[in-house]
């Protein structure tokens, strides 16, 4: 039986996760308490959470290089903390051996196929992935990594064969979701109504969905509810960067002064997209308007 | 007779058949109906001179025909005694009405009631109703044949001629009313009608004879009423016309017109003119004046007796049935004599008076001058030519062998006076060659005669021999038109300078320029330059009336139903149709000035779109061409297949939906991508194969091979793969020859891969046992040998051997080619297409990664090949192919698939393509393009001010949606099109609308006046300027609003900036006295500048309040007079204008100013916002295009002081705020 399924064991720690509850999954569940097979699915969700939750360094001390050798899941977590740590292209190409090698396990598949995800290497990332038996998982990355590309329609194709074999679920609901919000038009209020369920939900209530409630809004338009589904991300996760990001673009959307917001950003994530991005933009304007050689005196 | 001109008949038609007796003009088409003796009915259009149709079911000669007015019907009378009605629609008869006895003479409809009358041998006149197709009324009297029968166009009567040499008169009142509705007969009526009319002899009331007219004394052919006069004509066998006046209780005999000198068939009057015209068995057409009763003109032919005459009803036009056919006329030129000078136009209307238009404020002045007495009162003057110096003008008439006159022109215009002092002289043409000099051609002695303003002859010169007209050539010249030549001649070299052949020139029409002229002739326009080199020349099958050259140069021409257009190199086309001739003066954008036949101007609207494109297109203005492109409508299958033809198919491209010809201009303009799209649409082989050799000629070999693949061109695709080095597809393919049993195919493709094992298996297969061995031995597969050896049953011993060569592999690509397409240079993009992409004007094509699908995997799937797969599976049984292989395969395509993804283009790259707005660019982070923009809309250069607003749009434009852990955001587009999901029509959100920026920074900057924080006024209202400048607005009215609100803005920084030049100046002070002299002088104008922008009242109030206290305070009470008038007069404070008004006493007592400043309260000025100094009106000036701020010209090219981005007076196209 596929744990993951309604009945399994580890449908509610995944879901959990799957909803941007991190410390729950983290604090809620006892691996002790889950059948042997299922130890290692629910120690990687747990780290996966560290993970998201940024802290990195306790994942990789606590995977020791044994564990990583005797369990590709294990391998996969540790690289995959280690890069989200630090990118770099060691990390890169060790992701790469144990895809090749261990290609058929879904945690390698998920957590390689991140990072070659991130590395650029979408390509590879989504034939690592291809390779998934009917996970869920693989299926809300792979949409992910298409829309990444501006390849709407691939991940549509994608997400609608899921639909096919997983009905209603949850990732299916939400990786159709981004889709939407990508496409625009009605698909917006559509993907609204999924976000919305799970960020008002009391049981199932995250910073992420809060986020993407926000972010869904602020493509209809309704600025003052998404400043509010925003600010309860902010008071949820005070440091959640992705929503100080979109607190920048919803203030400088209304017109209202950015710097505090934008210096928030700068410190809990120096490198964010955004930033990156806007200094990349900020000299491309530089050499833009070296074009023009005003003059100033008659 | 003698009187009569003899002009020669101005013929626009004529027919050759069987006598004709009856003519009909249809009422709105170039229509006529000729019935003849031969019994046919023709109908013609006489403006082409074809015959539309011929009806023949009467039997016998048929006499009467008449156009229905309204109706597509007409009716006709024969000699078969029948009278029939006919649709020309179906071109059937419709019925017959029978009843008369004998021959039917005339049959004519009645102008609003549904009724025929038809006259007849059998001496009655008769009315039907054609309605209900019955007889209503039998009129009885005459006493012999009754010959024609006529209602009044607009009483209740009836005129009739016969042989009994009588005219009747017939009230027909009471059948109108027994006819009628019956309830609109009252009791009352009837008795009034009963008692009041007498009956006739058989109690007949219906028609009765009012008035006999006797006076011919032999029988009377035909008769007819004056349209709008009481009058009667009739002409009879006694050779004479009658004019017949009636009252309402009698009629009388007017006088006689003498002249015919055989019987008089008909005869009518003119409809618009006071003229009779009839014609005779004499072979004349006779033309008389009504009211002198005397002769104007006469036509004779040589041997065709004339049966009947008609008139059209509208326009200017006659037609005559002769013995041997018809003829349609003209009685008189209708060209209306034109000359244009700048924007005047002076032209001689059908009165023969002289008139001006003004084309600019498009009014026709009155009559300025009569020339009823130039010519003859009957021949409408020819040419008219302008000069300007003297006011003068020269007229030419036709009329006794042609003469000029020179008038000059009254001062105002005040009615139709005679001209005074007029100079004349006879010639066939006369023209202004300069200010004190005509020429006068004349025909008759082949001479041209320069003379001098008092008509005395200065210069005479011979032309070229068979000259038969001269016009202007151009300053100093003359052209001279012979019948197959023109020449340009030099007045005062005396000289030839050029000849050109061309054959029957009848107008000349020269460029607003003067660089190029055309030259009209009957069906061809000629054009040529200014030392008459031909330029172009075309030929129309219809006549080709006039012509005008638009500003561009462009020539616009009339022809009898269409104005046209032809561009310098001769391409031309319909500019719009036209409902009745124009004779086209000028062409002024989207108005063409013309004169009507009725000598009307009138101005027509055009859409120049078409060929201002062309021209366009021609010159290379590709901003134009965009421009045009994206305001206008311009589609259409005559635009596409012109630029096809002309060589521009990629720009052709951009204006076609439909996909068949979309494919045929990609293909053309080499654009595959476009092509691929439209194929993938279409899906019909013959498509892919033609992309399929394109493709191969452009190298694409990935296009190549999903042609190959749809085509299910194995063989190609084979090859294909072999070129390009793509081992695994080879596979693939061997693996799918293996599917389709293909053997020939196995063993090429086993050849490509230099597959042994494959080859022999195959041989072997097709039991080739000899050359699997053969193979096998070649390759030295011992073992295989051996096996096959055993197979067949044979030794080695038995097998005798060819000599082997070293087996041959087939080369290998030596680059792995297949990875991607060859790199090709960026497509050739025309400057025009990139243009377009800049301003992001027309749909952009998206095209998808090529070879997506691998069509391939379907191939195998493909139900059909399943069946023969697995009739292979059986057939082969013994051979181990396995399904296995097949499993393997398919796993193969998802990988390949998912191979094949690559990044698509995101939705910030349509944005640009989609919009013309920096704001767009802006937002799609095209920074580059977005400056492009805005430089060239209001002529932006100095973009540092904007980087805020800039990154404030890019960064405002993107969310970051959260999806799987450990990924990065979703970047997502934010849109202001909500709700649009085409993305040919998404658009960004820019932040910022003009509602936002008016109440923040604008309203700020104006607290900060009321504040007198002045320093942060400016800021605010800059930070306003650069808001609006990069942004978007919904709707045309928000543009204005936007607009207005950049000037207000624009003004209080520039009035801002004053006063704080002057407080660097002086510092908080009020009192100058410590200062020097041009300190105070310079400070003291400050201040007074001050108040000429244009603020809110309230700021003004702060302006003169402030500069009236300076002044006073400085001894300027002059100045201070003037602000404190200004002050009561506009202030809005109450407490200001007390102040003010005891400045005012105080000033009054001396109003002078203690130093002398640059300052008029009362002058109009701007202040130039560098030097703040006043710029005066009709000073020369530069403006900022942006903030519309004015400079002084020595400013020109430096970047505005108030929005700080763009430069003054460069030349820019204007701020686009809306898509």
């Amino acid at each position: 039986m596929d744990p993951f399924s309604a009945e399994g064991e580890l449908v509610n720690i995944h879901t959990a996760f799957v909803q941007g509850q991190y410390t729950s999954v983290i604090n809620d569940f006892e691996t002790s308490s889950f059948s042997e097979s299922n130890k290692i699915p629910i120690q990687v969700l747990q780290y996966r959470a560290h993970c998201a939750l940024g802290s990195y360094d306790e994942v990789i001390s606590q995977i020791s290089d044994k564990d990583a050798k005797k369990s590709p899941d294990l391998a996969a977590v540790k690289l995959f903390a280690s890069y989200l740590k630090k990118p770099s292209d060691k990390a890169v190409s060790e992701a790469e051996l144990l895809a090749e090698s261990q290609g058929d396990n879904l945690s390698v598949q998920l957590l390689c196929g991140t990072i070659l995800a991130r590395a650029e290497k979408q390509e590879q990332a989504v034939q690592l992935l291809a390779k998934h038996q009917g996970s869920l998982d693989a299926v809300a990355l792979i949409v992910q990594i298409h829309l990444s590309q501006n390849r709407t329609d691939l991940a549509l194709k994608e997400a609608k064969s899921a639909r096919s074999f997983a009905q209603d679920a949850l990732l299916v609901n939400l990786a159709e979701s981004w889709i939407g919000v990508r496409q625009g038009g009605d698909n917006y209020q559509k993907s609204f109504y999924v976000f919305e369920e799970l960020a008002q939900g009391p049981s199932s209530a995250s910073a992420t969905s809060l986020v993407a409630q926000a972010v869904s809004e602020l493509h209809m338009g309704r600025t003052e509810e998404a400043e509010t589904a925003l600010n309860q991300a902010l008071t949820l996760e005070p440091e959640n960067s992705t929503a100080i990001a979109n607190k920048l673009v919803l203030d400088t959307i209304i017109g209202r002064p950015v710097e505090e917001t934008r210096a928030k950003l700068q410190s809990v994530a120096k490198e964010h997209e955004i930033l990156v991005d806007i200094a990349a933009k900020r000299e491309a304007f530089q050499t833009a308007m070296a074009k023009y050689s005003p003059k100033f005196e008659a | 007779m003698s009187t009569s001109s003899s002009s020669p008949m101005l013929t626009k038609f004529e027919s050759k058949s069987s006598r004709a007796k009856g003519i009909a003009f249809h009422p709105k088409r170039p229509w006529i109906l000729v019935s003849l003796h031969s019994s046919t009915i023709q109908l013609w259009d006489y403006r082409m001179g074809t015959l539309i149709d011929r009806f023949e079911e009467h039997d016998g000669p048929v006499r009467g025909i008449d156009f229905h007015k309204t109706q597509p019907l007409f009716v006709s009378g024969g000699d078969d005694y029948k009278i029939k009605v006919w649709s020309y629609q179906t071109r059937r008869c419709l019925f017959t009405l029978n009843g008369h006895l004998d021959y039917v003479r005339t049959v004519f409809f009645h102008h609003e009631l549904p009724w025929i009358i038809s006259a007849s041998d059998d001496q009655t006149i008769r009315i039907w109703n054609w309605q209900n197709r019955s007889l209503i009324c039998t009129m009885t009297g005459h006493n012999h044949y009754a010959m024609c029968a006529q209602f009044h166009p607009t009483e209740d009567l009836v005129v009739s001629a016969s042989l009994d040499q009588s005219v009747r008169v017939w009230d027909i009142s009471g059948l109108r009313k027994k006819h009628s509705a019956p309830t609109s007969m009252s009791f009352e009526d009837q008795m009034a009608r009963a008692n009041q009319q007498q009956a006739d002899m058989f109690g007949n009331t219906d028609a009765v004879v009012k008035f006999v007219l006797e006076g011919h004394d032999r029988g009377v052919n035909w008769v007819a009423f004056h349209p709008k006069l009481p009058l009667i004509v009739s002409g009879g066998d006694d050779r004479l016309v009658k004019l017949w006046r009636m009252s309402e209780t009698k009629a009388w005999e007017v006088d006689t017109c003498r002249g015919h000198f055989q019987n008089v068939s008909a005869c009518l009057f003119h409809p618009h003119q006071d003229l009779i015209l009839s014609v005779g068995e004499d072979k004349t057409i006779r033309v008389w004046d009504l009211n002198k009763r005397t002769p104007v003109q006469s036509f004779k032919r040589e041997n065709d007796r004339f049966w009947v005459i008609a008139a059209h009803p509208e326009i200017n036009l006659f037609a005559a049935g002769h013995d041997n056919g018809v003829m349609v006329f003209k009685l008189e030129r209708e060209r209306p004599a034109s000359a244009i000078h700048q924007n005047q136009l002076f032209f001689i209307n059908k009165e023969k008076h002289v008139r001006s238009y003004d084309f600019q404020k498009n009014i026709e002045s009155p009559s300025m001058l009569s020339l009823k007495k130039v010519g003859s009162a009957w021949v409408p003057p020819r040419t008219i030519s302008y000069n300007p110096a003297e006011r003068a003008i020269l007229v030419t008439s036709p009329a006794d062998g042609g003469i000029y006159e020179y008038i000059n022109l009254p001062k105002d215009a005040s009615g139709a006076v005679e001209p005074s002092n007029t100079l004349r002289g006879s010639g066939t043409a006369a023209v202004f060659v300069a200010r004190n000099r005509f020429a006068v051609f004349n025909q008759g002695n082949q001479q041209i005669d320069i003379k001098d303003l008092s008509n005395s002859t200065t210069k005479t010169i011979k032309p070229p021999h068979g000259t038969t007209d001269m016009v202007f050539g151009g300053p100093g010249c003359l052209l001279l038109i012979a019948p197959t030549m023109v020449y340009l001649y030099d007045i005062q070299q005396k000289k030839q300078l050029a000849e050109l052949s061309v054959a029957g020139v009848k107008y000349v029409v020269w460029s607003g320029d003067g660089l190029h002229a055309a030259l009209l002739s009957k069906h061809n326009v000629t054009i040529v330059n200014k030392s008459l080199e031909q330029i172009s020349t075309l030929h129309e099958t219809i006549r080709i009336k006039s012509a005008a050259w638009d500003d561009a140069g462009v020539l616009l021409y009339s022809t009898l139903n269409h104005i046209k257009y032809t561009l310098m190199n001769g391409d031309s086309g319909i500019v719009r149709t036209l409902d009745q001739t124009v004779y086209l003066v000028r062409v002024k954008g989207r108005s063409v000035y013309c004169l009507d036949r009725a000598a009307k101007p009138k101005v027509l609207t055009i859409d120049p779109t078409e060929y201002r494109f062309k021209l366009a297109l021609v010159k290379r203005h590709y901003d134009e061409m965009l421009n045009i492109i994206k305001t206008s409508s311009l589609v259409g299958q005559s635009i596409i297949s012109y630029l096809q033809k002309k060589g521009y198919p990629e720009i052709a491209l951009q204006f076609v939906q439909d996909p068949q010809t979309r494919f045929e201009l990609a293909i053309e303009c080499g654009n595959l991508d476009v092509a691929v799209e439209m194929a993938k649409e279409l899906d019909r082989p013959k498509l892919w194969q033609r992309l399929g050799s394109e493709a191969l000629a452009h190298g694409n070999h990935q296009i190549v091979e999903m042609t190959y693949q749809k085509l299910r061109n194995f063989d190609k695709l084979s090859f294909l793969y072999l070129a390009t080095g793509d081992q695994e597809k080879l596979q693939r393919m061997a693996k799918i020859a293996e599917h389709r049993g293909d053997m020939t195919s196995r063993f090429q493709n086993a050849l490509y891969l230099n597959d042994v094992q494959g080859r022999i298996e195959m041989l072997k297969e097709v039991d080739q046992y000899p050359m699997a061995y053969l193979t096998a031995k070649a390759h030295g597969l011992e073992e295989e040998c051996e096996a096959i050896l055993e197979a067949s049953g044979l030794t080695e011993e038995d097998v005798t051997l060819p000599s082997l060569g070293r087996p041959a592999a087939p080369p290998k690509a030596l680059v792995p080619t297949y990875k991607t397409n060859w790199p090709t240079r960026a497509t050739g993009m025309s400057s025009f297409e990139k243009a377009l992409m800049a301003e992001g004007g027309d749909e952009a094509v998206a095209p998808d990664a090529n070879g997506e699908e691998d069509l391939l995997a379907e191939e195998e799937a493909g139900d059909g090949f399943v069946d023969e797969a697995e009739d292979d599976d059986d057939a082969a049984a013994g051979w181990d192919m396995g399904e296995d292989a097949v499993a393997e395969v398919e796993d193969d395509f998802v990988n390949v698939e998912s191979a094949e993804i690559g990044a698509g283009s995101s939705e910030a790259d349509l944005w640009t393509r989609n919009s013309p707005l920096a704001a767009d660019h802006a937002a799609a982070g095209s920074f580059d393009t977005a400056m492009n923009l805005l430089s060239r809309q209001v002529g932006a250069v100095n973009f540092k001010p904007l980087e805020d607003r800039f990154m404030e749009i890019y960064s405002g434009s993107r969310t970051f949606l959260p999806a799987n852990p450990g990924m990065p955001p979703l970047v997502n587009y934010v849109r202001r099109t909500v709700n649009e999901t085409d993305s040919r029509k998404i658009l960004p959100l820019i932040s910022r609308d003009v509602e936002s920026v008016q109440a923040n920074e604008f309203n700020n900057g104006k607290n900060a006046m009321k504040q007198n924080k002045l320093e942060d006024g400016v800021v605010s209202f800059q930070k306003a300027l650069h808001l609006l400048m990069v942004n978007a607005v919904p709707s045309q009215s928000q543009v204005n609003e936007a607009q207005a609100t950049v000037q207000q803005a624009a003004q209080y920084v520039l009035a801002m900036s004053i006063e704080l030049e002057r407080r660097k100046m002086v510092g908080g002070s009020a009192d100058l006295s410590s200062f020097p002299e041009d300190v105070k002088k310079r400070s003291l104008e400050l201040s007074a500048y001050f108040t000429i922008p244009g603020m809110d009242p309230q700021h003004q109030t702060l302006a003169l309040f402030s500069a009236m206290n300076f002044a006073n305070k400085n001894k300027q009470l002059g100045s201070a007079l003037g602000f404190a008038n200004s002050l009561i007069e506009r202030g809005t404070n109450a407490k200001f204008k007390e102040n003010a008004k005891k400045v005012k006493a105080i000033a009054e007592r001396s109003p002078t100013d203690a130093i002398d400043v640059e300052f008029d309260t009362f002058g109009e000025f701007d202040i130039c916002a560098a030097s703040y100094t006043p710029i005066y009106a009709g000073e020369a000036s530069v403006v900022c295009a942006f903030c519309k701020v004015k400079y002084h010209k020595r400013y020109n090219a430096t970047v505005c002081r108030v929005c700080n981005v763009c430069a003054i007076g460069a030349p820019c196209s204007g701020l686009r705020l809306t898509v």
